[in-house]
């Protein structure tokens, strides 16, 4: 079915025809193009849109794709469940056609290959076309399977992928209010990447989400994998670092019991035991704080726009980007202005001295 | 401790009833600090003006006072309190009466166990400030619109009063009046000359002392208002990052120690280099250049540098026992050493001035490209501007006034005091540090009373015993450090010159309110500037143990001096008792890139020598790791 010129069903993120190709979804894009700037970005590939529209239209199920999320478009919340189910497991049970399993187990092979490391563990996770395009996250709304090993696992979890797709959470998910946006046919890469064994982990903005002050890079961290970061089920120690001087403005370091990792008891990854030296410890030293806000600001240089970074610190010390994508939060708000009224410096000193502050809401003792 | 000076026949007001400390709320009443065991008495070394008194109680008793360690960190010499007594006035003039500051009143001074305590006035009332701000709008726009040209005038005035204050001449009067006197038929003769010498003498101070006030609250003003925008703009933003978007790189303090790295590059050049490093003593090492062949090249850029450069306090310059380079040569001396071993070593002793250059525009562009609109861009670049505008008066004045002007004239001091020594009046000439300025009037004119009748001065036998005296009564109020802070805290703390100067805010408050003076674990300040060290406590009273001082050591002091940066390369940290962060010391720390936590009220009563501790310039907290090992 693939010759040269038909578009792939997997594209690898370092080759240079991956960078801003729309076949990898806006995650895996990205990293493609992170890769291409030269960032720390652990090696991996896409399993495209093109192979996930192939593999509907092998089973014969892309017409009810289409459907189903039209139905769902207005649906009660217990019908879009009903469909989404129904449909979920028609794709767990359609058969994979033998080409594009071949290429994935290939591409795996590969990997294992590429890092000398037989049985790899690897990240699989779902990268939609429509991430960033409609200027919202989708976070948390797309899977995530962590340590996977073996060629049949891979393929076992990227079907789970393209199912994740049909979760009544996406089919539901409205974030620019336009029904027909959802009901778009969205197409849906599958990343596989080497694990990155962390740490310590966790998410970085550059500037202050709170604020928008764009001086700042602020960096949630915690011991283990980021997910308990991204998930919310780990209270993350937080750094305020000054995005010009690198300055550590504030430390909130977390006491933390438990941290996700893989648990060899149960062969997947859960959360276990932090040591006991470590829970009360800062995740992260002066230095890798330093690189990871240098870092932040590379990427947003790179990028062109405030962003929202995953990373993590392997157990060398070594720091990675495991994502990146826009921020969307204050990067669409009006810009609000910060001096109370535009005048001369020596009107506005002369009006501080006359209790008149400077800026909105100023007039405070400091 | 139950001995109190309550009897009511001296005229100082009792203890009984006044309010204690109570955590958390309130320090103690002024009136409630006890005089140590052995200073009762103290209250007549010092003008009645300065003192608590029962007719002022109510007023006194209701104020906050904190102690000014940043510039008398020891108990006042009575001569020394011409300082404060001058910025009492000179300081306060500003901000009632000349400009006036639309919501600062005077700073009310009282001294206490010795100690000087302070409470700045705050004009409350909206009408009031609203009608102040009319005139001072006028008046202070006057100096910014023009501040270019008035700091070069400010400059010349400063300039010219110190070559007047060079001119001015101490010496015994002759047993006989010389025949030019008679000859020109002057008319006024040895004893007038005396007394005006001396009028002049603290004119002089007096003058320089307005001066020092004419620029320095609007300079600090401008200079707030943009930390201010910088606060809101970019939450969180450490003081020592503004100060280092306005701060000179060519500031006047920084001179004296280029001259010293000057003076080592010229001695290498010289082949000096083994005289310089083998001799501890500057005498030695002097009278050995003049003995070499090269010697005289570099004796006379020696002397080039010495005025006025080492007119270089290592105080604050505000009391007489703050000596300066040019009275002492061992600290520029043992600078030098270091500069010369830097540099046979092949080490680049210049300080990178063009880095620096180039890293504050760096750092002023990336915070501006960081602002939300066009407006806030423009208000940021006129703020800067004018903080950079006026921002070299407010560092170079400390050079002119602290210490070229203070030094000079503490040196007059002395040569009046030889003229008490000649005419046997005291033993020392640092003996005349303990009359009050206007009782050495009285005394100069006993002096010439003794002269012109030829029968015994008064003060002959009158004097020295009365040193003998309150010499005992200022060792005993040394050794019982004074409270950080008394009476009731307020509310507020907006007036601009605490803010900066002294670092009082209201944290700093709240602080000292929960600590009282007792825990020796954490102690809290100023960030003033940032990094994060660990080491061994020095604790220095006196400059003169900055020789103690060893590699890796940490400086706790009450305050340092701009002047003991050259001991600072060998300093792992530096923590004071007193400061913000436009203190003295702050600005030069920042520029040795040393961490160093200000204003923390009790580090020198709290952490001794030898205690392993740990500093944190980018919070302000220190904390005492591990005690001295027995």
């Amino acid at each position: 079915m693939t010759t040269a010129t038909a578009s792939p069903f997997v594209l690898w993120i370092d080759e240079p025809e991956a960078v801003g190709s729309k076949l990898l979804g806006g995650k895996f894009a990205s990293l493609a193009e992170m890769t291409a700037g030269g960032f720390a970005v652990p090696g991996g590939f896409g399993i495209t849109t093109t192979a996930y529209r192939y593999f509907l239209e092998s089973a014969g199920l892309a017409e009810r794709a289409r459907q189903v999320r039209a139905e769902a478009v207005g649906a009660d919340l217990a019908r879009v469940q009903e469909i989404s189910a129904e449909f979920t497991a028609a794709i767990e049970a359609a058969p994979l056609p033998a080409d594009l399993e071949a290429a994935v187990r290939s591409a795996y092979a590969e990997l294992e290959r590429r890092t000398g490391r037989e049985g790899l563990p690897v990240a699989v996770r779902s990268s939609g076309e429509s991430e960033d395009l409609a200027g919202a996250s989708f976070a948390g709304q797309y899977d995530t399977f962590l340590w996977i090993r073996g060629a049949e696992d891979v393929l076992k979890h990227v079907r789970s992928c393209w199912a994740g797709m049909f979760g009544a959470a996406v089919l539901t998910y409205r974030p620019d209010a336009d029904p027909a946006a959802v009901a778009v046919d969205h197409g849906i890469c599958v990343g596989v990447q080497q694990m990155v064994e962390a740490r310590s982990a966790g998410v970085m903005f550059t500037l202050d989400p709170v604020t928008g002050d764009r001086s700042k890079v602020v960096i949630e961290g915690c011991w283990g994998l980021g997910e308990g970061v991204v998930s919310g089920g780990v209270t993350p120690s937080r750094y305020v670092v000054d995005k010009v001087t690198f300055e550590v403005l504030k430390r909130d370091v977390a006491h933390q019991e438990q941290q996700y990792s893989f648990d060899p008891a149960i062969a997947a990854v859960g959360l276990v035991p932090v040591a006991a030296e470590l829970c009360a410890a800062p995740c992260l030293d002066d230095v890798q704080i330093h690189a990871l806000a240098e870092l932040a600001k590379r990427i947003e240089r790179h990028r062109g726009a405030p962003q929202d970074i995953e990373w993590a610190v392997s157990a060398t010390g070594d720091v990675h980007v495991l994502q990146v994508r826009p921020e969307t939060v204050w990067s669409h708000r009006q810009a609000e202005q910060l001096v109370t009224e535009k005048k001369s410096a020596v009107s506005h000193v002369l009006a501080r001295f006359a209790g008149v502050g400077v800026v909105q809401g100023g007039n405070r003792a400091s | 401790m139950t001995l109190t000076s309550s009897n009511s026949t001296d005229g100082v007001p009792s203890s009984e009833g006044a309010a204690q400390a109570v955590p958390g709320k309130r320090f103690a009443s002024p009136f409630a600090v006890q005089t140590p065991a052995g200073a009762e008495g103290w209250q007549s070394m010092y003008p009645y003006y300065a003192l608590l008194s029962d007719e002022r109680r109510e007023f006194e008793d209701g104020k906050f006072w904190f102690f000014d360690g940043m510039h008398n960190p020891e108990p006042l010499y009575p001569f020394d309190t011409i300082m404060t007594e001058n910025w009492w006035v000179a300081a306060s003039q500003m901000s009632t009466r000349v400009w006036p500051v639309p919501p600062a009143g005077g700073i009310d001074h009282r001294i206490i166990n010795g100690y000087l305590y302070i409470s700045p006035n705050a004009v409350t009332d909206p009408d009031e400030v609203a009608q102040r701000a009319q005139e001072f709008a006028v008046r202070a726009g006057h100096y910014y619109e023009n501040w270019d040209e008035i700091y070069e005038q400010w400059v010349a005035k400063a300039t010219d009063c110190i070559e007047r204050l060079k001119a001015i001449r101490f010496a015994p009067l002759p047993g006989m009046e010389p025949e030019s006197s008679v000859f020109e038929h002057r008319g006024v003769y040895s004893t007038y000359d005396l007394l005006t010498s001396y009028g002049a003498l603290i004119e002089n101070l007096f003058e320089m002392g307005s001066y020092h006030f004419e620029m320095l609250n609007l300079g600090y003003g401008a200079y707030l208002t943009f930390r201010e925008f910088c606060q809101a703009a970019f939450p969180g933003i450490s003081d020592q990052t503004i100060a280092s978007m306005v701060s000179g790189i060519d500031i006047l303090l920084f001179r004296p120690d280029d001259e010293v790295r000057g003076l080592a590059k010229l001695a290498v050049e010289l082949e000096l280099s083994d005289i310089v490093l083998g001799n501890d003593d500057p005498d030695a090492t002097l009278n050995a250049i003049a003995a070499h062949p090269n010697g005289s090249q570099w004796i006379s850029a020696f002397e080039k540098a010495k005025d006025p450069w080492f007119w270089f306090s290592t105080g604050a310059g505000y009391t007489h026992s703050d000596r300066a380079w040019i009275d002492d040569l061992r600290l520029p001396f043992s600078a030098m050493r270091g500069y010369v071993q830097a540099l046979l070593a092949g080490e680049d002793i210049r300080r990178p001035l063009d880095e620096i250059l180039a890293e504050r525009v760096r750092v002023t562009a990336e915070y501006r490209s960081y602002l939300p609109t066009d407006a806030d861009r423009e208000s940021f670049d006129g703020l800067v501007e004018l903080a950079r505008q006026v921002f070299p008066f407010v560092e170079n004045h400390n050079f002119y006034v602290e210490h070229w002007h203070h030094s000079l004239f503490w040196s007059k001091v002395r040569e009046l005091g030889d003229v008490f020594v000649a005419h046997d009046f005291l033993d020392d000439r640092e003996d005349v540090f303990y009359l009050h300025r206007n009782e050495i009037y009285s005394a100069l004119y006993d002096l010439n009373i003794g002269w012109a009748t030829g029968t015994e001065a008064r003060g002959v036998t009158y004097w020295r015993p009365e040193v003998e005296r309150r010499k005992r009564i200022r060792e005993v109020l040394k050794a019982n450090p004074p409270l950080p802070a008394l009476g009731i805290p307020p509310e507020f703390i907006t007036e601009p010159l605490t803010v900066m100067l002294w670092g009082i805010t209201q944290e700093s408050v709240q602080e000292w309110l929960g600590v009282d003076g007792q825990d020796g674990g954490e102690l809290r300040g100023v960030a003033a500037s940032a990094g994060k060290a660990t080491g061994r406590a020095r604790v220095i009273i006196d400059p003169e143990q900055l020789h103690e001082v060893e590699d890796g050591d940490i400086l706790v002091c009450r305050i340092t001096a701009p002047s003991w940066a050259p001991v600072f390369s060998r300093l792992s940290a530096a923590v004071s008792d007193v400061g913000g962060i436009m203190a003295h010391t702050a600005i030069v720390c920042r520029e040795y890139g040393l961490p160093a936590v200000v204003g923390t009220g009790f580090a020198t009563t709290s952490i001794r020598t030898g205690q392993l501790i740990e500093v944190d310039g980018n919070t302000g907290v220190v904390r005492v790791l591990e005690d001295v090992s027995a």
